[in-house]
């Protein structure tokens, strides 16, 4: 009898697991508005994490996002810790050894944050000054280009922002997006910092999603349901929500 | 009283002859510290990449954990020995301020306290600042002089930036946090002295304060540096702390490599080295110390 009942209860859950879409858990560091951050409610949100839940709607699966600090999200994702890193990741060539990447999703470029009266105006009045950026950022990469600079790193972007605020560093380096959201639009910071320039780079740098080498059921889930996205214009939708505010 | 002839001669202490001590080479300390160094030594040249290269890029750290640890220290033998005054203090006032700060401090973690005081504090004192206010204060308005050269003058410039703002207010947080344990250390050590002592030194008509400073402390020294120097090998191994807060110290450094090249394991091998090198030389220091004071004591 108990037996039966068991075998019942096993296969209504067997029955329940198989009808619900494919899950794919996703990293993100939701320290980097306004493309990722943690709202007063404990959730990411952000523009990355709505373009997700609108590929996976798409794509028809679900996801979960899972809030990782990024000083060690690649190597959570060479463990298996979870599937996919939705974090900003800009596709580099030294990140392409290790990881695949989706379709590029973004475009974007180093934006430099300085206090209101700062002197830099130009990359060259870089050389020499101490320059802060997010660790293993592709900010924090061309911040260790500039000649005679002393870089600072640190663990989240918010923080050296905070440094740049105690004057212990003279400008921030940061994607574009990240840089004027501090600059022009954070309660904190919009009075006393400002966005000097943007970096001119040769290649153009894109966002993707990254995978751990190999994954390719993942990846053509994910780029189909971003195509999708795009096709049908909830990308724009979605960039103007949280771009538009800028200017 | 063995003066029989049949057992050895018992002398007090202060006056027992000292032993030849033992230099096995197979002690713990020989074979980590040659393993250790060994081992770096290994990797560094014969397995050139990417040791090599990592070992170069946490070179700078090394001095920023070094002058961390060393600021720290000396901020905390100071702090520690007031605190420990005046944990003893008749004084209640003077006794409740440092009882409240060794309860406070010591009721939060380290870590919470570096953000407190390096984020949290960083609108409010700015010590390079600090240090100009009081040269201006005391050159300008006391002494009505120019202050000027001295703020600009080659030795402070080059002090200023020999320990820059970041690296003087991560030690001082530091500082402030083991002062509190070196409190109760000091404490300990003073009231551990024999009452006798006290009462022998005010009866041959030493008041309160040489009877502290000419009797008591002397004595005490040799409990209170034994257990100050743990505290300086836990602050060296601590001072990896001050790495979130963004100063650029080996574990930074390392952190920094392993995002640029991600190969964690090579990375964090060479880090666990260079820090274990350094504190084995500083436990060989405070052992040699210990030896040393505990030179009397001994039954030879």
């Amino acid at each position: 009898m108990y037996k039966k009942i068991f075998l019942s209860i096993m296969v209504v859950f067997f029955l329940a697991g198989v009808s619900h879409a494919k899950t794919i858990n996703i990293a993100a560091d939701c320290t980097w508005p306004p493309m990722e951050m943690m709202d007063t409610k404990k959730q990411c949100i952000g523009f990355t994490p709505e373009l997700l839940h609108a590929i996976a709607r798409a794509g028809g699966f679900e996801v979960n996002i899972i809030n990782v600090a990024w000083d060690g999200i690649f190597a959570g994702l060479g463990g298996g810790k979870y599937d996919m890193i939705a974090s900003s990741v800009s596709i580099t060539e030294q990140r392409k050894k290790r990881m695949d990447f989706s379709d590029p999703y973004f475009e974007v470029k180093q934006g430099v944050v300085v206090k209101k009266d700062s002197a830099i105006k130009t990359y060259a009045d870089l050389a020499g000054k101490n320059v802060g950026a997010q660790i293993g950022t592709t900010g924090f990469f061309a911040a260790k280009k500039i000649k005679d600079g002393k870089v600072k790193s640190y663990n989240t972007v918010g923080l050296a922002m905070a440094d740049l605020a105690a004057g212990r560093v003279d400008a921030v380096l940061a994607d574009d997006a990240v840089a004027t959201d501090f600059a022009l639009n954070s309660h904190e910071y919009k009075d006393s910092m400002r966005l000097a320039f943007l970096l001119k780079s040769d290649t153009p740098e894109y966002l993707g999603f990254a995978f751990p080498k190999g994954s390719k059921e993942n990846l053509e889930l994910v780029n189909k349901g971003l195509a999708a996205v795009k096709a049908s214009g909830e990308y724009d939708k979605i960039f103007a929500k949280w771009f538009v505010t800028q200017e | 009283m063995n003066d029989n002839g049949k057992g050895p001669i018992h002398i007090g202490d202060g006056a027992a002859i000292p032993r030849k001590k033992d230099f096995g080479l197979f002690n713990a300390w020989w074979l980590a510290f040659f393993g250790a160094i060994g081992l770096l030594f290994y990797l560094c040249f014969f397995k050139k990449d990417p040791y090599f290269e990592i070992l170069t890029y946490l070179a700078d750290g090394i001095p920023v954990t070094i002058k961390v640890t060393v600021l720290a220290i000396c901020l905390a033998l100071v702090l520690g020995l007031i605190t420990g005054l005046g944990r003893i203090s008749r004084i209640p006032v003077i006794n409740l301020i440092a009882s409240f700060y060794v309860e406070v401090v010591r009721g939060i973690p380290l870590l919470v306290q570096l953000f407190y005081l390096y984020y949290g504090m960083a609108n409010f004192v700015k010590w390079h600042l600090f240090f100009d206010k009081i040269v201006n204060f005391f050159i300008g308005t006391v002494l009505g002089l120019d202050p000027g050269p001295i703020i600009e003058s080659a030795v402070i410039v080059g002090l200023k930036n020999f320990l820059p703002e970041d690296i003087l207010s991560a030690s001082v947080a530091m500082g402030i946090c083991y002062g509190a344990y070196m409190g109760e250390v000091f404490r300990a050590g003073i009231t551990s002295i024999d009452k006798g002592q006290i009462e022998a030194s005010r009866s041959i008509g030493f008041n309160r304060k040489q009877t502290m400073f000419c009797v008591i402390l002397p004595q005490a020294w040799r409990t209170i540096l034994p257990p100050v120097g743990n505290e300086f090998i836990a602050l060296l191994k601590d001072s990896s702390l001050v790495s979130i807060l963004a100063v650029s110290d080996i574990l930074r450094r390392g952190t920094e490599y392993n995002s640029i090249y991600y190969v964690t394991f090579e990375t964090y091998t060479v880090v666990a080295l260079i820090y274990l090198l350094i504190t084995l030389v500083l436990s060989k220091g405070v052992s040699i110390m210990e030896n040393k004071l505990n030179y009397y004591d001994k039954r030879h």
